[in-house]
């Protein structure tokens, strides 16, 4: 039957993307990079929109969060998957309300004014049933993609605000959004760019490689070498792997020494990060390590492998007072805006997913 | 109305002016003007016999509300009964807003976790309770809290939970916050920077939490965002600083000891409130949004 055919062929791709999820993390399988994930997620949410069995809001959104409770279950470390979910979510309140009527601004956060002017503490249970919300739904989830493939572009269109001629700039492993930030400016300014290697996947490498591809002159340094040549670097500019709510980052290991050092020398900080990569956790306090750090077996002399413990986090937590600027999307903004934007784009009960 | 107020005065909380404000709904005027007389009136009279931040912010917000409704409502009767439902609704909200606050506070505080706080507040404690309640294990320094030693009910408090707490000297806090791992307070006031208002010795935490990079954190319910700018600790008005019976007594408050001083945004890590887990950026933001 055409019906359990679909049903089957749902899950069977749910299953297959959290198989993928799961080996991405334990570095057998290839490395994608974040925008791949957000993508493929938001195709796979929407083929759920499209053939899961679903009579209200209210099941569309209790199916994608049980669907998104497994994923990020299988990959807690990929946090665009969860941002993604989130995002949705959001578009099916907000299409819910649409169809209703209300104006969307009743949805909203919690605010003081809502305290004062709201009326019954009353419990929004999405079960009417309206004929075109699938469709809407699966309109804005597209608009939503076209979003998502235009962000890198959008980051490079604003290079040339921020890169001067004769400038040196700092940038740290490899970031895809950074390296088309560069590659933009690069078409009409002349300047120097100093990468540091970041051990030990020496992703730096292959960054220097692409930059001097498009006739850009690059340095590559040791990580033990960044403060040294601080000094001599005008701006920092670097990815990251999430934004957090508070305005600070969760990047790749190395970046907070990399602050540090540019905070000591009055450098801007400078991330470019799309919209996808901003994620409601907060950082909360130093006690563990972050979820999905693991660790890598460092090339260490057999002899003494069974008498050492080799720790080698991947992340690192850059407080947002380090931070100058945010370069994304949707324009430049202070790390003190965050809280605002991400209250734009999920809705304060989905955080927990 | 006088005679009604007294028994409401002597329990007083901070939820009680709105309870007062509440009850007084149906006796007064004739013309919403004289309803919102009345209620000044009532409130000038709560902050005469306990000056405190909150009940002056959970008064400005009762009053905020009535001007809210009488736009939407022309004729005074429905008026006054649409007013005494939101009232009822606030009270319940705000009765809320503690536990929400300690939903949202309790995770941040780890297993084994060593946590520093002053005096004593309510909020604090219910979010303790939530993290005991929850099976963590922590242990709590309070500072005593000169002049009324507010920290010792604290400490009484938290050992009927079963936590280990140490009371401490308020001039102990930079002796003991290498073994601390965060900082939690309560506020009486959170102002438009973002910053807030407490028992003196808050301020003195903060640097001194700043120094050690020991996050700090603040957690208190909405009601208390009132809409004060101080740049420093001067700026804070004099009818906060001082109890109600010392500002009238007194001709001379340069020898009076101030009970409350102000912490800048700059030294708060985050501010958790039943809206949310702000940063204090956002909550000029939350101001704007209901004074506009």
């Amino acid at each position: 039957m055409p019906g359990a055919d679909k049903e089957t062929d749902l899950t069977e791709r749910i299953e297959a993307f959290l198989a993928d999820l799961k080996r991405g993390g334990s570095g057998t399988g290839p490395l994608r990079g974040s925008g791949e994930m957000a993508r493929e997620t938001t195709y796979l949410l929407r083929r759920i929109t499209a053939q899961a069995r679903w009579s209200s809001a209210g099941d569309l959104m209790e199916i994608i969060r049980n669907e998104g409770r497994r994923m990020t279950a299988a990959q807690p470390s990929e946090t665009t998957v969860g941002n993604m979910v989130r995002r949705v979510l959001k578009i099916i309140r907000e299409e819910y309300a649409r169809s209703r009527g209300s104006s969307e601004e009743t949805e909203q956060q919690e605010s003081l004014h809502k305290l004062l002017t709201a009326g019954e503490l009353s419990e929004e249970n999405f079960r009417q049933h309206f004929v075109h919300l699938k469709a809407n739904v699966i309109e804005a989830i597209n608009e939503l993609l076209t979003e998502l493939d235009g962000t890198t572009d959008n980051i490079a269109m604003q290079a040339l605000e921020h890169i001067h001629s004769n400038e040196v700039i700092m940038t740290v492993g490899r970031s895809r959004t950074v390296e088309a930030f560069l590659k933009d400016a690069a078409r009409k300014r002349k300047f120097h760019v100093i990468v540091a290697e970041c051990a030990p996947f020496c992703q730096g490498h292959e960054m220097a490689t692409g930059l001097s591809k498009v006739g850009i002159e690059t340095t590559v340094i040791a990580d033990a070498a960044i403060f040294a040549v601080m000094s001599r670097v005008n701006k920092v500019i670097i990815g990251t792997q999430t934004v957090l709510a508070n305005g600070g980052l969760r990047a790749v290991n190395g970046t907070h020494s990399v602050a540090l050092a540019a905070r000591h020398h009055s450098t801007p900080l400078i991330i470019c990060a799309p919209m996808f990569k901003l994620s409601p956790q907060v950082f909360t306090t130093i006690f563990y390590p972050f979820p999905g750090s693991f660790s890598y077996c460092l090339p260490v002399l057999r002899e003494i492998l069974s008498k050492v413990n080799v720790h080698c986090p991947v992340f690192d937590y850059v407080p947002p007072e380090l931070i100058t600027l945010f370069i994304s999307n949707i324009g430049g903004n202070a790390p003190s805006y965050i809280y605002r934007l991400m209250s734009e784009l999920y809705h304060p009960e989905d955080h927990k997913l | 109305m006088e005679a009604r107020m007294i028994p409401v005065i002597r329990s007083l909380d901070t939820i009680g002016p709105s309870m007062l404000l509440c009850s007084l709904l149906p006796c007064s005027g004739e013309t919403i003007l004289g309803l919102r007389e009345s209620l000044k009136w009532a409130t000038d009279c709560l902050t005469e016999v306990d000056s405190s931040v909150a009940v002056s912010s959970g008064g400005e917000l009762f009053l905020r509300f009535i001007s809210l409704t009488s736009l939407e409502h022309q004729d005074l009767s429905r008026c006054k009964k649409v007013m005494e439902e939101r009232g009822e609704l606030f009270l319940e909200k705000i009765s809320l807003s503690r536990t929400k606050v300690a939903k949202l506070c309790h995770t941040f505080i780890k297993d084994g976790a060593k946590i520093l706080t002053h005096s004593s507040s309510r909020v604090v404690l219910r979010v303790l309770e939530k993290a005991a309640a929850e099976k963590k294990r922590f242990t709590v320094y309070v500072t005593e809290s000169q002049p009324d030693t507010a920290g010792k009910q604290m400490a009484d408090a938290l050992r009927r939970l079963n936590v280990p707490v140490t009371v401490v000297l308020d001039a102990a806090v930079g002796y003991v916050l290498e073994k601390v791992d965060l900082v939690i307070v309560g506020a009486e006031g959170v102002v438009e920077s973002g910053g807030i208002i407490n028992k003196i010795g808050t301020y003195q935490m903060a640097v001194c939490s700043k120094a050690h990079n020991k996050p700090f954190y603040v957690v208190a319910e909405s009601f208390k965002f009132v809409r004060l700018y101080p740049l420093n600790q001067q700026d804070v008005p004099d009818r906060f600083k001082y109890k109600a019976d010392t500002l009238r007594t007194v001709s001379d408050l340069s020898d009076e000891h101030p009970m409350i001083d102000y912490t800048p945004p700059s030294l708060i890590t985050l501010l958790f409130t039943d809206l949310g887990v702000l940063t204090p950026s956002a909550v000029s933001d939350e101001l704007i949004k209901l004074y506009l």
